[in-house]
């Protein structure tokens, strides 16, 4: 299972670049941040990653129905989809949470 | 990421203990199997082997089923004229096969298989329970 690591850390350096950038360009609008990657990217790549694994256990099921693959593989598998869809369901409900709170902040 | 090599450790324990399920069940499958012809062998009993091969991909060292080897010992001897793999006093070689020792194999492939399960659980459910403190 490569995702997590790979998610979390790309959680990890757009979470960094936010805290970063912010400072340095005080009074410009978050409209205006170029180089840090925005949510959206993030979220599609992690999300592509995610569908890689699950699209793994799908075609690992797939070849147990059709006689080719070991049960214990199969279960590897999708253990590995499920947990990689947990953590990427966990890290958006987070980034989420934290656009609403701000959202709500009163300016 | 330790604790999904640990659990393709266990799959591969898994993996060898099925190959060794098998090899018992061939053996008690063929427990009164004789030969046809008069001087011919019966089925000789076979022991599952396994070696430990170490996955660089993973860094961990797997489990991998050997070849079956054949167990050397004495074939059983019944006397029964009438049988066609008699030989000339009468006796028939029957498989050096005892089902007690095959229960005892499987009994033990079956623990040990039960083990690489809890291994598996327990990794799954650390992981789990990494992943849950994201979502509080």
């Amino acid at each position: 299972m490569s995702i997590s690591p790979a998610a979390a850390a790309s959680v990890y350096q757009a979470i960094a670049k936010i805290g970063t950038s912010s400072p340095a360009s005080s009074a410009a609008v978050a409209g205006s941040a170029p180089a840090a990657p925005n949510f959206s990217d993030f979220l599609s790549s992690a999300v592509k990653d995610a569908t890689a694994t699950m699209r793994q256990g799908e075609q690992m099921a797939a070849q147990q129905a059709a006689g080719k693959a070991d049960v214990v593989d199969v279960v590897n598998a999708v253990n590995a989809a499920e947990l990689t869809l947990d953590t990427v369901v966990a890290v958006r409900d987070k980034v989420i949470a934290a656009y609403q709170s701000i959202m709500q902040m009163p300016i | 990421m330790d604790l999904a090599t640990s659990m393709a450790v266990a799959a591969s324990g898994m993996r060898a203990q099925t190959n060794r399920m098998r090899v018992i069940s061939e053996n008690i499958a063929n427990a009164n199997s004789t030969s046809a012809t008069p001087n011919g062998e019966p089925y000789r009993r076979k022991i599952a082997t396994m070696q430990s091969d170490f996955d660089r991909e993973l860094g961990a060292t797997m489990v991998q089923p050997g070849d079956p080897i054949p167990d050397q010992s004495e074939f059983r001897m019944q006397y029964d004229p009438g049988n066609p793999a008699a030989d000339k006093s009468g006796y028939v070689k029957l498989p050096n096969v005892n089902p007690l020792v095959e229960i005892m194999d499987m009994r033990e492939a079956q623990r040990s298989y039960e083990a690489d399960l809890t291994v598996m659980e327990a990794s799954k459910t650390m992981l789990a329970r990494t992943v849950d403190l994201l979502k509080r």
